[in-house]
């Protein structure tokens, strides 16, 4: 197990406003590590900075050794570093075969297209059932099933999913939550998962953050943080 | 027999609108900028082929192979330089546009000095007559080169990869960038592509049209009547809207009065803004514009 | 004196509910404007063609103050004002003409039509935003501009009106050049105390809010179209004005002129741009930069051939859009800022 990605003390915010106020976490080969955090503390902000959208200021970011602090967006999926982004965001006007295609656009993994689609489909047999619909029309668990699928189109070597639970029923966050199992199982892929919703979230997880206001507030294994009567308490109702 | 002829004079027209907008509905859709200079763009293209033609000789529709990367290359300078710093900027966009609007159409003045030209061609002038109707080659020309340009534009943007990035860019800009998409780059091409388009356009009018350098005026405000109504961003909107001008302007030149043609499609434009601002097969529409702040 | 100032109300009974500075000192600071602006008018009242030239950038510094209020403060980007003013030149020259009405009278006609008529027009282009409104408008124009053409019996048509010399103080006709200055001048004073007293009313303070954020505006009970509709009628207005007094000091007017971009309708927003929009001072301080500027640089290379003075003012319109966002008034607004902190700290 080697170190994949390191930040340290990064503090970012959107224009004048604050947001993450010196933040530092890792992430292991092969591991599965979740932040959590109620809403509005700051978790989409830690994944837009790492992957580019936002830039920091101040700290220091490190992918497999390559310092990618201030990179902009388009450079750091190269990296190996790929996101889902909250909701997904699909390109919903084009077909899912277009959207899988794009996910491989980047320059260190276009020539695999051909390759990771049939990997893909194999992966999620119902997106090759609907590789010709628009994007659009797909309901919501397939829609986030789509999303991770074209991240995954860049075969990259982290995997960060923001909020992947959000907007779906139960029974397709279930269904969701094992994808991302059955991801980590089958490919050699590390996963970052910010989540709102806990539980889940921590019985998913090797190793778990929990981002207040900016800072990380506590940090542990995951069983261990999920049987811990403060955050039980604070972040599960009971 | 009238009305055939009307219809033709409009669909001819009509070419003409949709070729100039063509390159305009594409930088609307894909970059979300307004470019007030885009008539002077097509200006330029018309000046080019008389350039090639005063210093090389050649025929327009030769020209065209020269004039259309040249207009590409002053595209993409002009994203660069002026409309790239302002990207978020619509407001100071109209200035930009407008003063380069202005800098252009007096710099062409300048140097002709208000001379007009016109660049003769072998093959354009010739008309011919289908049944009662006179059709002259130049506008045929125009009107098969807009179904061209608007075929290979729509394969170019659903079949190849760049033109399906450049698809991802007009929907969804943060996610493209996930994509490792370069935005900023996609969108100086874009912009390149739409003013080699409005090169095309021009060199291609230079055989119907006398020059002079306020010509761009009489495009501008078409094109956005055409790409408002086609709606932003779509390649059969700039096609059909242009046609639907050509015919309206057609029409109510014969059936209301030749002078009011102007204003009459101008109250079309208006009244599909205001109350369809998708346009007719627009994905995103004039309400986007500045409601949907995208980075 | 600027809207930042405006916005931060105090809530303390010695000030006044619309902004930090109390009246008196406002007034204080207006009457020494203006009487700044009235220097030039004093040094050079016998250079005949500086005092044209003076002339038309008070005219144009009130145009561009009425065009401030609903693009400035207001955040709707007009290119159509070149309507309004057209109005109010047509209007006041066929009253004069055909009625020989006053123009001092016929004035009111053409505001109070605009009035009604600019809220009418903008009213649906409302929901578009930033560039589209902007495109509409011009479309406004242009469509004016082929209806004045086309309606030769109310507007005489391509060849347009002529108002005959008739020197008299109640045809607004006067032999003495430098009452046309004056009158300018007053028209100047009239727009920037307008100015002045709206964004220290409710509306002003409304007009902001809905500029900056349209939707807190709405959901903060600010009927935001209202607001809107008030400041383009008192916006057109005024411009109207301005172009009754426009006829009757150049006394010809055609569509070409009224409605040319370049020299009206996209003057009135390059003025307050360069000057900076959003502000009291800002349109005036554009005005005197740029109108002067302009007549000088014709002066000097319109001979040299045609358009190149254009070019250069061309080339004014592009930088000061790359560089001076927040135009002169701004920048001087950037200092005082810092001056401000600098003491404080």
């Amino acid at each position: 197990m080697s170190r994949l990605l390191t930040v340290e003390n990064v503090s970012s915010g959107y224009g004048l406003t604050p947001v993450l106020r010196g933040v530092s976490m890792h992430v292991d080969t092969g591991e599965v590590v979740a932040v959590v955090g109620a809403n509005g503390v700051g978790k989409s902000t830690l994944l837009r900075t790492i992957t580019g959208l936002v830039h920091p200021t101040g700290g220091d970011i490190t992918f497999d050794g390559v310092h990618i602090t201030g990179l902009p967006a388009h450079r750091i999926v190269s990296h190996g570093l790929a996101m889902v982004p909250e909701g997904g965001r699909l390109f919903t006007f084009m077909t899912v075969m277009e959207n899988l295609e794009l996910g491989a656009f980047n320059p260190t993994s276009r020539e695999d297209t051909q390759q990771s689609l049939h990997e893909v489909m194999e992966l999620f047999p119902i997106l090759r059932e609907r590789r010709a619909q628009r994007a659009g029309s797909l309901s919501g668990g397939e829609r986030q099933m789509c999303a991770i699928a074209r991240a995954l189109m860049s075969r990259p070597r982290m995997l960060m999913l923001d909020e992947p639970s959000l907007g779906l029923s139960p029974v397709m966050l279930e269904k969701v939550f094992d994808l991302i199992r059955m991801v980590v199982a089958s490919r050699d892929v590390t996963v970052l998962l910010i989540e709102q919703n806990v539980a889940d979230a921590l019985e998913m997880a090797n190793r778990a953050y929990v981002i207040e206001h900016g800072v990380i507030a506590k940090t542990g294994p995951g069983a261990e943080m999920l049987h811990d009567p403060d955050i039980q308490r604070a972040y599960m109702g009971l | 027999m009238d009305i055939l002829n009307i219809l033709v004079v409009g669909l001819l027209l009509g070419g003409i609108y949709g070729l100039v907008s063509i390159g305009l509905n594409l930088i609307f859709g894909v970059i979300r900028i307004v470019n007030f200079a885009h008539g002077e763009l097509v200006m330029l293209g018309m000046y080019g082929a008389y350039l090639a033609y005063a210093t090389l000789g050649l025929d327009p529709y030769i020209a065209v192979l020269l004039v259309v990367p040249a207009l590409f290359v002053v595209g993409i300078i002009v994203h660069r330089l002026v409309l790239q710093p302002l990207h978020a900027e619509s407001n100071m966009q109209i200035f930009a546009t407008f003063g380069l609007l202005i800098i252009l159409q007096n710099a062409v003045l300048a140097i002709t000095r208000g001379e007009g030209f016109s660049v003769p061609s072998k093959v354009a002038g010739f008309t011919f007559g289908v049944g009662d109707i006179r059709v002259t080659v130049s506008r045929l020309v125009i009107f098969l080169a807009l179904t061209a340009t608007a075929i290979a534009l729509h394969l170019f943007l659903k079949r190849t990869l760049i033109g399906k990035s450049i698809r991802a860019v007009t929907q969804d800009r943060q996610a493209a960038r996930l994509m490792g998409i370069n935005v900023e780059r996609t969108f100086t091409i874009t912009f390149g592509i739409g003013s080699a388009l409005a090169g095309l356009a021009g060199v291609l009018l230079s055989p119907i049209y006398t020059l002079s350098p306020g010509i761009g005026g009489n495009f501008i405000l078409a094109a956005f009547a055409v790409v408002v109504l086609g709606g932003l961003g779509s390649v059969a909107g700039a096609y059909f809207g242009g046609m639907i001008v050509g015919l309206v302007e057609a029409f109510a030149g014969f059936y209301i009065d030749p002078e009011l043609k102007q204003a009459i499609w101008f109250l079309i434009f208006l009244v599909v803004l205001i109350v369809r601002p998708t346009g007719l097969f627009g994905q995103v529409g004039a309400e986007e514009v500045g409601f949907r702040e995208q980075n | 004196m600027n809207s930042d100032d405006l916005a931060t109300a105090d809530p303390s009974p010695n000030r006044p509910a619309g902004g930090i500075l109390p009246w008196r000192r406002v007034a204080l600071l207006y009457a020494v404007g203006l009487l700044v602006t009235l220097v030039p008018l004093l040094l050079l009242s016998r250079n005949f063609f500086w005092l044209n030239i003076i002339t038309y950038t008070y005219l144009f510094a009130g145009l561009a103050v009425a065009w401030n209020i609903i693009a400035g403060f207001g955040g709707q980007f007009s290119l159509g004002h070149g309507v309004f003013f057209a109005i109010g030149a047509y209007t006041t020259a066929r009253l004069f003409l055909d009625w020989e009405i006053s123009p001092w009278l016929g004035l009111l006609p053409g505001a109070i039509a605009c009035a009604v008529v600019g809220p009418l027009i903008f009213w649906p282009t409302f929901r578009l935003k930033g560039s589209f409104f902007a495109i509409a408008t011009l479309a406004f124009n242009e469509v004016a501009l082929v209806l004045a053409n086309y309606l030769e019996s109310v507007t005489g048509g391509p060849r347009g009106l002529q108002v005959p010399f008739r020197a008299a103080f109640k045809n607004m006709i006067f032999t003495d050049p430098r009452a046309y200055t004056v009158l300018m001048f007053v028209f100047m004073a009239i727009a920037v105390g307008i100015s002045i007293v709206l964004m220290r009313s409710r509306l002003g303070y409304y007009l902001l809010a809905v500029r900056e954020d349209e939707d807190a505006a709405r959901a903060a009970g600010i009927s935001v179209i209202q607001v809107k509709l008030r400041a383009t009628a008192l916006s057109a207005a005024l411009t109207a004005i301005g172009g009754g007094l426009f006829a009757m000091y150049i006394r010809t007017i055609d569509p070409l002129t009224l409605f040319s971009l370049p020299d009206i309708g996209v003057k009135f927003a390059l003025l307050s741009l360069i000057g900076g929009m959003g502000t009291i001072t800002g349109p005036v301080l554009g005005a005197f930069l740029i109108i002067p500027l302009e007549s000088y640089l014709r002066a000097v290379f319109g001979g040299s051939g045609p358009g190149v003075h254009l070019i250069l003012l061309g080339f004014v319109m592009l930088l000061a859009a790359l560089f001076m966002r927040r135009g002169v008034a701004g920048a001087i607004d950037s200092l005082r800022q810092h001056w401000r902190h600098r003491r404080s700290a």
